[in-house]
């Protein structure tokens, strides 16, 4: 077993067996968060491939002072808004009006009641900006200011599309869980 | 605040499912990348990759240019055009023809009508010989020797000739021409990089000897011996001088070949012998002919070949790639399928036929829907699978890699959620394995 070290060595000589192991070590990480980024697998996959370009090219600028898992999310996470940013135009503008009046409910989830998969689908039927947004916020914690920056934006904007992100999502998982229970509760 | 509380729980819902979560990619994910990165890698300058190539390749751009320049700028450099290798024996005198006036001669001349054109042309020749001698030899240190005379040129027009290494021609120019005789012989007249050249001075006069090599190199021997080690075509040049004066000059032109660059890779990359079909990709530079030697006594000539071999061994493969100037390099992987290629492979979830169980037999066309939780598998030879619960209750264990599990435990279908999997044994080789992972039961 080859350690992140060597690994890094290998890769910076262009060594094949080290990109291979490298590529097996954490292509399942990264694919999952270029799969939190968008809007199917083949999208994702096509996010992931690019994202190890650029980490076989770039990882000699990769200090080794950092965590080298962190640095890696990050190359999959730029990659994601380099993706966005080019696809931008090709995409479908949902209607915002569509989404504002949602209620908010006191629910709180059950924290095993949705599997991964459901969750991802829920991010993959997310309109674009949302989903890019909400991921940045909530899961990789960046702040709205720093998000703004990261996708050309107004600080306000990220905040109002963050806060209707999560209405949607809101509204998403209720109709999941309803439609969960109803199952389970018939069976 | 009510806000803020919500903001958290659904945060902390998606980071705790999804910030570590992993996605198996499709196989040709890696495959497509693998391929796409070795394109790039060759479109693209890297110093920390063929050092000594790309300083090779800057090297022959830098003295082509420099060579093509000196040429075009029509100075005297007699540079010959490039022309396969037997045909710049052929026709020696083309490159004084060129500055002659009736390009026609320079045509037939390339038709191997050698001989013709040499007598008809020999006129022309000569005269233009006589001007690049004269404007040769304005540069050099000419003191009025009858070196310079028509005569003297006369007897340097086939010095060329000796370098055709054509016997007949060489008889014919003792017996005839050679007057003064100062000549260079060299082992060859053309090669690949880096090419050894014996030369030698024939000549009659003792003198002092002064080689130039047109590589910023030179020689006072009388037998010297270089090492050409950049591709071009160089002027060679002998100068005789006794004490001051020179006595003659002649020169000869050696062509160095590039050489090839012979690379490949294996795809797939850890491929399973023999059940595989193994694809040789071709990376190769600067050649236009192969040989693969597959290590397993079959061969074969095509760009990128395809083979399967018929049983796993260790197998050295062997490609041999020439240039069009029959220069080779070759490039030796051995043992090229060290790994067994062998392998054992779980899925992260499953969903049970909910109708009732199956019992577990599965092939991998039948289970398209992932109703068994099964491994993927080449060479296992014997195999021991435990599922447990959370509670850590075994509910499942199966001695034989093709009875997987259906999710009933007792004639009932398991709650969704995630089991724990354990697995060991040996692969065909006696290699062993022990793998552990987790699954997750899915209801539709």
């Amino acid at each position: 077993m080859m350690s992140d070290r060597q690994i890094i060595e290998g890769c910076a000589k262009h060594d094949r067996k080290a990109q291979q192991v490298l590529y097996d070590k954490y292509s399942r990480l990264l694919l999952g968060i270029c799969l939190r980024y968008s809007s199917d697998r083949a999208e994702a996959e096509d996010i992931l491939q690019e994202s190890f370009l650029k980490i076989f090219f770039n990882i000699k600028d990769f200090s080794g002072t950092g965590s080298f898992i962190g640095w890696l999310r990050k190359v999959a996470v730029n990659t994601s808004i380099t993706h966005y940013h080019k696809n931008l135009k090709f995409r479908y503008h949902v209607e915002i009006e569509e989404y504002v009046s949602v209620e908010t409910g006191v629910t709180s989830f059950e924290e095993d009641f949705f599997t991964s998969d459901e969750l991802y689908k829920v991010l993959n039927e997310l309109p674009a900006g949302y989903r890019m947004v909400f991921n940045l916020y909530a899961i990789e914690g960046y702040k709205h200011k720093e998000i703004a920056e990261l996708l050309g934006i107004d600080t306000n904007t990220s905040k109002s599309q963050y806060s209707r992100a999560k209405a949607v999502i809101r509204q998403k998982l209720e109709k999941l869980e309803k439609l969960k229970k109803s199952y389970s509760a018939g069976e | 605040m009510k806000g803020k509380k919500e903001d958290k729980v659904l945060r902390e819902l998606f980071r705790q499912k999804l910030e570590n979560a992993e996605v198996i990619p499709s196989p040709s994910v890696s495959t497509v990348l693998m391929h796409r990165l070795g394109r790039r890698e060759f479109l693209r300058f890297n110093p920390a990759r063929f050092n000594i190539w790309y300083l090779g390749g800057i090297i022959a751009a830098g003295a082509a240019l420099t060579i093509f320049l000196s040429s075009r700028s029509g100075d005297n450099e007699r540079i010959q055009p490039q022309q396969p290798p037997a045909e710049i024996n052929k026709i020696i005198t083309s490159d004084n023809l060129v500055s002659v006036p009736g390009q026609a001669v320079l045509q037939k001349a390339d038709e191997n009508n050698k001989k013709s054109v040499m007598a008809e042309s020999e006129e022309s020749v000569i005269q233009s010989e006589v001007e690049n001698k004269i404007n040769n030899d304005i540069n050099n240190p000419v003191t009025g020797n009858g070196n310079v005379s028509p005569a003297g040129v006369t007897g340097t027009v086939p010095k060329n000739g000796l370098f055709n290494e054509s016997i007949a021609d060489k008889d014919k120019l003792k017996s005839g021409i050679r007057a003064d005789g100062s000549l260079i012989e060299s082992s060859v007249t053309e090669g690949c990089l880096p090419l050894r050249v014996k030369f030698s001075g024939k000549t009659t006069p003792k003198g002092i000897f002064r080689w130039t090599f047109g590589d910023g190199g030179y020689s006072n021997e009388t037998d010297p011996e270089w090492i050409f080690d950049v591709e071009g075509e160089y002027k060679v040049t002998l100068n005789v001088f006794d004490s001051n004066k020179l006595l003659s000059v002649s020169s000869t032109i050696i062509t160095v070949h590039p050489k090839p660059k012979a690379l490949f890779e294996i795809s797939p990359e850890n491929a399973i012998i023999p059940n595989d079909d193994i694809r040789f990709l071709n990376y190769s530079t600067g050649a236009v002919k192969f040989r693969w030697d597959f290590g397993d006594g079959n061969y074969s000539e095509l760009y990128e070949p395809i083979h399967s071999y018929n049983k796993f061994d260790k197998y050295n493969v062997h490609l041999v790639a020439f240039s069009e100037y029959g220069c080779s390099d070759s490039l030796i992987v051995m043992n090229a399928f060290a790994g067994s290629g062998y392998f054992i492979k779980f899925p992260n979830a499953f969903i049970p036929n909910p109708t009732g169980p199956s019992g577990g037999y599965y092939s991998s066309k039948s289970d398209e829907a992932a109703q068994v939780f099964h491994p993927v598998q080449s060479g296992v030879a014997d195999y021991q699978l435990k599922i447990f619960s959370k509670l850590g209750i075994l509910i499942f264990e199966s001695d034989d890699v093709n009875i997987g599990w259906d999710g009933y435990f007792k004639g009932q279908l398991s709650e969704s959620g995630v089991y724990i999997w354990k697995v060991r044994g040996n692969f065909i080789n006696g290699e062993p394995f022990t793998k552990m992972g987790d699954v997750t039961l899915l209801k539709n």
